[in-house]
């Protein structure tokens, strides 16, 4: 990953942690004020609805008080105690709801009979004994209960009053369905409000102007809870993707003349525009990220460009060093770390530049000696001999003249044969000096290959060391090489291997392409001996050999020519296993056809 | 001389009080009777498929004659017919007429009636013997042939077709037809060619479609000869010490089943007969009479009031509601039990109440009832295509004679004629019994409390005279003051 990237990637998750920040921040704060604001505004209404309910309640108390202290209705109960048919009031219920609206009112009887109802007249004579069973004093205030109607369970809010005469209590019961009390709420915008009903048998169902918005069946754990424990409680009710919104719902348990819970107020507060908020905040918030992004791409574009400009020069540099470019330099502009780094790339290029020269001098003052020992060591072995010679002639010509001419003949041939051995030891140093420049084109390696192994057949049947050679050729690409370099390398190696199995063994030819498809490989293995690892070390320095006649040029000319070719040429060797040789030639291209190659 | 002149005086004075107390209770000719009716009629016609048969009858009564007739104490007496007569099988009777003139001035003869009963009842056979003779052949013996003839609807009526639809209706009535706004207003005038007679007012104007707050009013205003009330309105008449006459609880109130034969909801099943059962067992009668009909109607049990048959006590009427449960559970393991709709009469007020106590009581055997107002309940032809289980229907009693009564009420009820050769052929009592216990056992009908008519009269209408079956015979009325 590139400085610039990385900077890229730090400023990214930079701005858009401290967008992220901000924003949940915001929304944090957004959330808690509107949750406040929602609290008060259930409180408001919860208040608005208690009131109403206290006064509907008075209402409700007032009308039944009214009708029970009516002269008529005393005028009735007397009448009643007296003996009076009860079907002579079957109508008085209605009559006296009308007048006191309400939705309800009972007449019953000191034994729980009705004797009139105004909301099912029908009902009379069945009995009501409910109110009868409850602790005395009976409630004064309204209280919310059940009402069986025609239609079914109504929640009603009714008022008990008694109506004493000649030592018998008859009853009135009057109330009004507490939906018209619910009706008379008036709730902001986002808030709604129904009542859930709890009738003693039976499903509950939803009364009240919100009844229709609300869905019973997301509220019914939270209803089920608050029956339960009899205290109020909130849940956050998904009103589904149709409706796209949540919603807080408080509910409030209504309390009835018993423990029993007859009623929940559901108070739906609207999520909308906390959502809708919310919502902006984070598109705002994102924007604000994508702006801060481009802002912190392009920052980092110029302090990358300002800062990773020269540190890419600087390693571009050591790349061209490294390919052995030395001449290269950086600008030195600035005072700052990158600037002083480029100075000391440069202090260190020429330190290098200046310990090169010196090792090569070192290397070639080495080599010189070297050079010059082997040469002296190599002329001095011929030198001998034909000191020895010419001592010979002169002593033959002082002591012995009359065989002087056969002295002289054998010691000339001495001579001449010594002078030979001096002359093919300087050529070989000149054929060393004087390497042709390669003429590249496209060699099929693997006939070249095939056309070596057959040349040395006769060689390698020789007996007592029969070598047994084996072609593993693969298919590989035409190489771009000198065929002729290339043979005598190949044939040096062949003939190496030769002398490294004189009790026979086996040659493998081997080509195949190298794990970089730009190369191809040539590996000629043999069984001999070995090499050890120092051996194989030095094995391609001029003048090292491990055979007693060897020059020690062969193996330093055939790396000479392979690196002249841009290839290499590497060994491996296991003692008393065999040793490998291994060229790696680069593949023609098309590109140096006739192209002679610089020799360095 | 003393004592003679206060002999004198006492004597005169005695004779001008006998006087004055004659000449107040004689009647006047004159005067215009009007009387206020709940029900709106909308035709006149007795054959017509009414929504208010009963109104229409009354009003019927006064412009068409039959051949005989019921007095108020229900003995037959002649009507248009003054003699009559039936072979040994009671299945050939002629009717000897009287001389009359329809309201056209044209001479009653018997091809009018055998014209006029061919349309009442078109399975029997009518002939004209001569111009004053008609005789009438039934396929089985009719015992009570004149008591028959007298039921509304073999009133005499000669249809003028003059191209208008519906034809002209002309009858032979003690008053004439004389002004028809339908479901509005009536208008009838005396007919001074009367053959019994011109009647003593000379007009009789039905108001109709009166609610209960304009019958309050007019009561109030004493503007009307007589209205119709309701029994829970007699305690606030009586308590204003005005005068109410009842009739017998004579009316039915019942519960019929919509036979499946004759339309019913729409892809739904007849009620199962034990669930019907189960329904009967639940019905309150007592507290249905005693409460709503506030004791003026009796518990109904048979189809004819017991005051009638003098055999409605043999019929089980107690509710049972442990046995209903039982026959509730009991269908309902081999059908499932919808909840009944029970259609009332929307005009009546008594009648929701009525059916909504049904409902309450069938609650309690677990039999759900629903009740609902019908505006049409009364129209055979509407109650065939009526989305009703049941209806709850008051019926009046048409005839005083057993027989007739019960042919009638089960023609008004709906059910099927087919033992109506049985009725009329019964002589005794007991064969009455059996034919009704049959009906009943069938639970098709469940009788719930015979109810009278009602009727507040005007202190100044005289001679109103009401049957025992709450049927008005006004050829007597006269109005005081009138001049």
């Amino acid at each position: 990953m590139s400085l610039k990237t990385k900077l890229l990637l730090l400023v990214t998750i930079g701005i858009t942690a401290s967008v992220g920040a901000v924003a949940w921040l915001i929304e944090e704060r957004a959330h808690e004020a509107f949750r406040q604001v929602e609290q008060d505004r259930t409180a408001a209404l919860v208040n608005q609805f208690r009131r109403e309910f206290e006064h509907a309640g008075d209402e409700i108390t007032r009308g039944v008080d009214a009708i029970a202290s009516s002269d008529a209705m005393q005028r009735t109960v007397t009448e009643l105690a007296n003996g009076a048919e009860y079907a002579n009031y079957v109508n008085e219920a209605a009559s006296n709801a009308a007048a006191q609206r309400l939705d309800f009112l009972d007449l019953i009887a000191p034994d729980g009979a009705i004797i009139s109802s105004a909301h099912w007249p029908a009902r009379f004579g069945y009995k009501q004994r409910w109110f009868l069973d409850l602790p005395s004093p009976l409630p004064r205030q309204a209280f919310l209960k059940h009402v069986e109607t025609p239609q079914g369970s109504v929640l009603a809010m009714l008022c008990l009053r008694t109506v004493p005469v000649h030592g018998l209590n008859y009853y009135l019961i009057g109330g009004r369905k507490l939906d018209a009390v619910v009706q008379s709420l008036s709730p902001p915008e986002g808030l709604r409000v129904a009542i859930f009903s709890v009738p003693e048998q039976g499903t509950g169902e939803l009364i009240g102007p919100g009844k229709e918005s609300f869905d019973p069946a997301r509220l019914t754990s939270l209803i089920q809870k608050v029956l339960d424990k009899r205290t109020e409680d909130s849940a956050t009710v998904d009103l589904g993707p149709a409706l796209g919104r949540e919603e807080i719902v408080h509910a409030i348990p209504l309390p009835g003349y018993t423990d029993r819970v007859p009623a929940v107020l559901l108070v739906g507060n609207s999520l909308e525009q906390e959502l809708l908020l919310e919502k902006r905040i984070r598109n705002i918030s994102l924007a604000i990220a994508g702006v801060g992004v481009f802002i912190g791409v392009v920052v980092s574009g110029i302090v990358t460009a300002r800062f990773s400009r020269p540190i890419k020069t600087l390693a571009q540099a050591a790349t061209e060093i490294g390919h052995g470019n030395w001449d290269v330099r950086v600008e030195t502009s600035g005072k700052d770390e990158i600037g002083k780094l480029a100075v000391a790339f440069n202090q260190m290029t020429t330190e290098l530049i200046g310990q090169r020269e010196r090792l090569v001098q070192s290397e070639r003052v080495a080599a010189w000696r070297e050079l010059a020992r082997r040469l002296a060591h190599e002329l001095k072995n011929p030198l001998f001999p034909l000191q020895i010679t010419v001592e010979n002639l002169l002593r033959a010509r002082q002591n012995t003249p009359q065989e002087f001419d056969e002295v002289f003949q054998e010691s000339t041939a001495t001579l001449l044969a010594e002078i030979a051995n001096l002359k093919t030891i300087i050529g070989r140093f000149s054929d060393f000096s004087k390497m042709p420049a390669p003429q590249l084109q496209a060699v099929d390696l693997n006939e070249l290959v095939s056309s070596v192994a057959q040349l040395f057949q006769g060689q390698l049947n020789r007996d007592p060391g029969r070598i047994q050679p084996k072609l593993q050729l693969g298919d590989v690409a035409k190489v771009s090489a000198d065929p002729v370099l290339l043979r005598r390398v190949i044939e040096n190696l062949v003939l190496n291997a030769i002398d490294a199995m004189p009790q026979g063994g086996t040659l493998i030819f081997r080509t195949m392409t190298g794990s970089d498809d730009r190369f191809a490989l040539f590996e000629l293995e043999d069984t001999g001996a070995g090499l050890t690892t120092e051996e194989c070390e030095r094995l391609f320095t001029p003048y090292y050999t491990t055979k007693q006649h060897g020059t020690g040029l062969g193996l330093a000319i055939a790396q000479s020519v392979i690196s002249d070719h841009h290839g290499r040429i590497t060994v491996s060797s296991k003692k008393d296993l065999g040793t490998t040789f291994r060229i790696e030639m680069p593949v023609w291209d098309g590109a140096g056809e006739g192209k002679n190659v610089g020799v360095s | 001389m003393k004592r003679l002149l206060l002999r004198l005086f006492v004597i005169s004075s005695l004779c001008m009080m006998a006087g004055g107390a004659y000449g107040g209770s004689r009647p006047r000719y004159g005067g215009s009777v009007r009387i206020l009716l709940h029900d709106r009629v909308l035709s006149i016609d007795p054959l017509g498929d009414e929504d208010r048969p009963a109104a229409r009858d009354r009003m019927a009564a006064l412009a068409f004659e039959h051949l005989t007739g019921v007095d108020a104490q229900g003995r037959l007496r002649p009507g248009l017919a003054v003699s009559w007569h039936a072979d040994q099988s009671k299945r050939a009777w002629q009717f000897r007429l009287r001389l009359a003139n329809f309201h056209d001035g044209t001479v009653l003869t018997a091809a009018d009636v055998a014209a006029s009963l061919a349309k009442s009842n078109p399975a029997w056979k009518y002939s004209a013997i001569d111009r004053q003779t008609v005789s009438i052949e039934t396929p089985y013996a009719v015992q009570q042939m004149p008591e028959l003839l007298a039921l509304p609807r073999y009133a005499i009526v000669k249809r003028q077709a003059d191209g208008s639809n519906p034809p002209i209706l002309i009858g032979t009535g003690s008053y004439k037809l004389n002004q028809w706004q339908a479901g509005e207003r009536a208008q009838f005038t005396a007919n001074d060619d009367y053959w019994g007679g011109r009647p003593f007012a000379d007009s009789i104007e039905f108001q109709m479609g009166a609610s209960l707050r304009d019958q309050l009013m007019d009561r109030q205003l004493g503007s009307f000869a007589a209205t119709e009330l309701s029994v829970d309105q007699i305690r606030n008449v009586e308590l204003n010490n005005q005068t109410v006459t009842l009739s017998r609880p004579a009316d039915l109130l019942a519960l019929v089943f919509v036979q499946p034969d004759s339309g019913g909801r729409p892809g739904r099943k007849p009620v199962d007969a034990r669930v019907r059962q189960a329904l009967g067992l639940t019905l309150n009668r007592a507290a249905i009479s005693n409460v709503i009909f506030q004791r003026k109607a009796t518990p109904a049990s048979g189809l004819l009031p017991q005051w009638l048959t003098g055999y409605e006590f043999m019929f089980n009427g107690a509710s049972d509601i442990n046995r209903a449960k039982e026959l509730r559970a009991d269908a309902a393991a081999f059908v499932v039990i919808s909840p009944i709709a029970l259609a009332y009469d929307f005009a009546d007020p008594l009648a929701r109440l009525a059916a909504e106590r049904i409902a309450v009581d069938a609650r309690e055997a677990g039999i759900i009832v629903q009740p609902y107002a019908e505006s049409h309940l009364y129209s055979k032809a509407a109650r065939g295509s009526m989305n009703a289980d049941a209806v709850l229907l008051r019926v009046p009693l048409q005839s005083l004679d057993p027989s007739v009564a019960l042919a009638a009420r089960m023609d008004d009820l709906g059910i099927s004629p087919e033992s109506a050769p049985a009725i009329f052929g019964a002589t005794r009592p007991e064969d009455l019994l059996e034919i009704e216990r049959k009906l009943l056992e069938t639970n098709r009908v469940l009788p719930v409390a015979h109810v009278p008519q009602v009727l507040w009269l005007n202190s100044t209408a005289h001679n109103w005279q009401q049957g025992l079956n709450g049927a008005w015979d006004l050829d007597q009325l006269w109005m005081e003051g009138a001049r």
